[in-house]
């Protein structure tokens, strides 16, 4: 999984790229830290690129928005299309975090 | 005495290495009784397709991470050990080949920088059309059930149990720490899938401990992988302790 961030008004955008699963484990960390340490009151996670998450994946999203929420900012991810779009539904990840198309 | 002899499933005639050192290769070869090959296709040079099936022989990842290695004639993928054993452990690996349709023995290590799942995706959707969407979620069950060999099952590194970057870190260190020794690192993961006409049965084993699954295991970032895996499969069962998932798929 690759990432880029952009940062407008009060939000900051990252896109994730590729395939997000267990093995992402040092990229995710190193990408909450990111977003901990942004600006912006909404922390967007831009899924539209993403082609495939694993279970780990989602468990790392879920770390990630309570380490986001812990900073008094929310998290938001969006753009899900395909298989990503499909196991978070399955998952049912919108109930913990807002799901943007 | 009357030695029973089966009829397999999928005939040997041809051996390919890749990225197997030549020496190795050729005794694998003269151990199986198949002719060694260099990683070309099964042709017999006057144009002619040798009938029957190819086996593949890994060291390592290299020579497997071209999708061409994983499509037919190729119908079995093995990482011979090196050990004193190496001998029996091919032949009864090669035996337990010929039953399916497609088998898979590799190292944890290099199953995992195979990226394993996506592999037997290419090599089962050569043999069978698979629409878009039933292809990633197939995709999706053989990589969970394979990343639960790998990371709890042979590497024994437990799930994130807590919602915290504190247990995100602890997972990320006990996997790279775990993936460094050589003894875990080697543990084997095997794939065994058999095609039937509109099914398909997949069997994932690995090395490690075996696990009981319990109704608490979905708290927490971990957890959720046997459950994604009983929304795709129409069965589920585990064996050996846990150390083995059986999986049914309508295709």
């Amino acid at each position: 999984m690759e990432y880029a961030s952009e940062q407008r008004d009060r939000e900051d955008t990252i896109r994730l790229r590729g395939r997000l699963t267990f093995n992402d484990h040092a990229k995710l960390r190193a990408l909450i830290g990111e977003m901990k340490l942004n600006k912006g009151q909404r922390q967007i996670l831009d899924l539209s690129s993403l082609e495939f998450v694993d279970s780990a994946g989602i468990g790392m999203l879920l770390i990630a928005r309570e380490e986001i929420v812990a900073t008094d900012k929310t998290l938001v991810l969006r753009g899900a299309v395909g298989q990503v779009k499909r196991v978070l539904t399955v998952a049912q990840i919108g109930k913990l975090i807002p799901i943007e198309d | 005495m009357a030695r029973r002899t089966p009829s397999p499933r999928t005939r040997f005639t041809a051996l390919r290495g890749l990225a197997i050192d030549d020496e190795r290769l050729a005794r694998c070869a003269a151990w199986l009784g198949l002719p060694p090959g260099c990683g070309q296709p099964n042709d017999t040079g006057n144009g002619r397709k040798r009938p029957g099936s190819t086996l593949a022989l890994l060291d390592g990842p290299q020579g497997a991470e071209d999708s061409a290695a994983w499509l037919p004639p190729v119908a079995a993928w093995i990482e011979p050990k090196t050990d004193s054993d190496a001998q029996p452990l091919l032949a009864a690996q090669t035996e337990r080949a010929g039953a399916v349709d497609l088998y898979i023995n590799l190292t944890t290590e290099t199953a995992n920088d195979l990226h394993l799942a996506g592999r037997v995706l290419t090599a089962l959707a050569a043999r069978h059309p698979l629409p878009p969407d039933r292809r990633e979620d197939l995709e999706l069950a053989l990589h969970e059930a394979i990343s639960n060999a790998l990371v709890h099952g042979n590497l024994e590194v437990a799930g994130m149990k807590e919602l915290s970057a504190a247990e995100l870190e602890r997972f990320s260190r006990d996997l790279v720490r775990q993936m460094a020794n050589p003894a875990l690192a080697q543990r084997r993961l095997e794939v065994a899938v058999t095609l039937e006409p509109s099914a398909l049965a997949v069997e994932v084993a690995d090395e490690g401990g075996g696990f009981q699954p319990t109704r608490t295991d979905c708290h927490g970032a971990s957890g959720r992988g046997l459950d994604l895996i009983a929304t795709v499969a129409d069965s589920v069962e585990l064996r050996d302790g846990g150390r083995r998932i059986r999986m049914r798929f309508s295709l």
